[in-house]
């Protein structure tokens, strides 16, 4: 699990830093995902635990708190993703490029 | 149980809602805008007397009692941040009613504005660290809405790389989340500062890496060193009016965030040690941030830079208190002062700079020249609003960095003290320039190019609350001084939130053994 984290990390930030709009907007796709792992290997996921479902026999439950976190906040990296992949298109149909570095200077100097 | 507390988020949402319904008729728009900002306005007001009066407010949502449901908890602080982002908000609304355009009103600017109320309110007056991240997305979301309301080529350009700088800081929040409760077992500001407290060794140290992500997170919104390269690039964008309210608001969120996570909350032994990584990054922040307005040319551009040497000194406050209980006391005290001062003063120098802009067509300073001719009552406002931001007596400013420089010559801290007032300089030097290039020399227009002086009552107002505030700074100190000690110990805090009940009897599971 924290192989998968890390890599998800990593290869989230390779593509932030790499020179095209859409790229960044993937690695925050994939930034927001690896948070959301790191959350459930925070709440204890195991084999051994069940759902917090009160019966008899069971030896612990799985604490779901984490989850309910991880719910809110897909949610909201959906929108602001959604919102992020739109605004980069507008980017891309205003100036014809989807490099930073080509996008006109600093409007205001 | 206090179940108006709900009020501050619930309103802005309303009405964000009936404005959006509303949208294609401006003039109503404006009005169901106005009477819900000036009626939330009189309410937040009346609550900071309650509060003061009777203690530490708090309500619990849906009848999970804290530390499992969301509490919303109004203490001095909270209520005196409440009672600053109405207000600005109220004048800046007021402001943008001869500055918006037709096309950004038909683009849902009125519901916008009311979005990024409900979030900054909303971070304002939670007491749990998750719900504040979820308070942080709405107010975010609302800013990039305002940012680029209307679409235009630069603004979604800027918004851009605002949005995407944004998103990286939300999801390190959602990791501090998520690591704060396996270590800690809840996310419950009151509880966060009751279990931090009882920590030991490793597990300590833990915690305290673990706020450390947390501290990178709010001083990304705060913009402080060495995160603060977006804020200058976004901000001159915003529409005229709307600046005001981003100047003064939103990057003293991260403020309040930080001071109400690492003043009260973090308590574990070793959590001084942010607070003095704090205190270094003040000083640098002061430092760039000055020197980046020194070599700005454009009255938006050396204002934005100027937040960030601004945020330096609040920094600065909440950086003492890891120094003894006097000087942490009388830290936070300046640093609440300076965060209201800071409000007021910034808001109405972004006001003006608009005004300015208006009268002259354009914002460079090359371009700009003989205000105080064309316009000499907006050249008062500035001359007062700008010696204020600068620490010129008998203004807010003055009182704001002299509780700060006192309290920093006691705790020992001369090299920040010495930063800080060569800062304060430096400022005063910036705003002389703008007041030598926009004020004086020959005039660029031979007559004012727009219509102004209607927005010059609401900026009058903000201006005037300014001197107020430090011609008679006694009741505001007062309650500055009373919210930081209620920041400072947290047993009135724990006391209004946490209700006293049973202890769990099932033991819950955590990877990290979060819950004993």
């Amino acid at each position: 699990m924290a192989l998968v984290i890390g890599s998800m990390f990593a290869a989230g930030t390779y593509m932030i830093l790499r020179p095209s709009l859409i790229r960044v907007v993937l690695g925050f796709g994939l930034y927001s995902n690896a948070a959301n792992l790191l959350l459930i290997a925070c709440g204890g996921y195991s084999d051994a635990l069940q759902a917090p479902f009160l019966r008899d026999g069971a030896d612990g439950y799985m604490d779901p708190l984490p989850p309910d976190i991880i719910l809110t906040a897909i949610v909201i990296s959906f929108a602001v993703g959604a919102l992020l992949l739109i605004v980069s298109y507008q980017v891309y149909v205003d100036h014809g490029t989807d490099d930073p570095e080509n996008l006109p200077r600093d409007p205001l100097s | 149980m206090n179940r108006w507390l709900i009020l501050p988020v619930l309103v802005p949402f309303l009405t964000a809602v009936l404005l959006a319904l509303l949208n294609g008729h401006p003039r109503l728009e404006r009005a169901v805008n106005l009477v819900s900002c000036a009626g939330l306005t009189v309410f937040v007001y009346w609550l900071l007397g309650h509060v003061d009066a009777h203690g530490i407010q708090a309500m619990v949502i849906g009848g999970w009692f804290a530390p499992w449901g969301v509490a919303f908890v109004a203490d001095r602080l909270a209520a005196i941040m409440l009672c600053l982002s109405m207000s600005v908000g109220t004048v800046v609304l007021v402001y943008t009613f001869f500055t918006v355009e037709p096309r950004q009103e038909r683009y849902f600017f009125h519901p916008l504005l009311q979005v990024l109320l409900l979030g900054v309110n909303w971070s304002f007056i939670t007491g749990d660290l998750f719900n504040l991240f979820v308070a942080y997305e709405v107010m975010l979301l609302g800013s990039y809405g305002v940012m680029m309301v209307g679409a235009s080529k630069p603004q979604v350009r800027q918004t851009m790389a605002y949005i995407a700088i944004n998103s990286i800081g939300s999801t390190l929040f959602v990791m501090g989340c998520g690591l704060v409760y396996a270590t800690l077992g809840t996310l419950n500001m009151a509880d966060i500062a009751q279990r931090s407290a009882q920590l030991t060794g490793e597990r300590a140290a833990l915690v305290t890496a673990v706020s450390m992500l947390l501290m990178v997170v709010f001083a990304l919104k705060a913009a402080a060193f060495p995160v603060f390269f977006w804020l200058p690039d976004s901000y001159p964008i915003v529409p005229a009016g709307m600046n005001g309210y981003f100047a003064g608001m939103l990057t003293k969120v991260g403020v309040y965030s930080l001071m109400r996570l690492f003043v009260l909350c973090f308590r574990q032994p070793g959590a001084e040690l942010v607070l003095e990584v704090l205190l270094v990054l003040s000083g640098l922040s002061m430092l760039f941030g000055v020197l980046g307005a020194l070599c700005q040319w454009e009255v938006r551009k050396i204002l934005s830079w100027h937040i960030i040497s601004q945020v330096g000194y609040m920094l600065m406050g909440i950086g003492l208190a890891a120094s003894g209980a006097d000087v942490a006391q009388a830290g936070v005290v300046a640093s609440i002062f300076c965060v209201v001062h800071n409000m007021v003063v910034k808001s109405s120098l972004f006001l003006i700079g608009g005004i300015a802009g208006r009268i002259s067509g354009s914002q460079k300073l090359s371009e700009m020249g003989g205000i105080a001719g064309l316009a000499p009552g907006v050249s008062i406002l500035f001359l007062v609003a700008a010696f204020s931001l600068a620490g010129m007596p008998p203004f807010s400013g003055f009182i704001a960095k002299f509780v700060l420089i006192r309290a920093g010559l006691a705790g020992g801290h001369g090299v920040v003290v010495f930063v800080s007032v060569v800062t304060s300089l430096c400022t005063l030097y910036s705003m002389s320039k703008i007041w030598n290039y926009a004020f004086w020399h020959a005039p660029s227009v031979s007559a004012p190019l727009g219509r102004y002086r209607a927005m010059m009552l609401p900026t009058a107002v903000l201006v005037l609350s300014s001197v107020l505030m430090g011609v008679v700074a006694e009741p505001f100190l007062r309650l500055a001084n009373d919210a930081a000690r209620d920041l400072l110990d947290p047993r009135a805090y724990q006391e209004a939130v946490l209700l006293p009940i049973p202890e769990p009897t099932t033991a819950q599971t955590s990877r990290l053994g979060g819950v004993p």
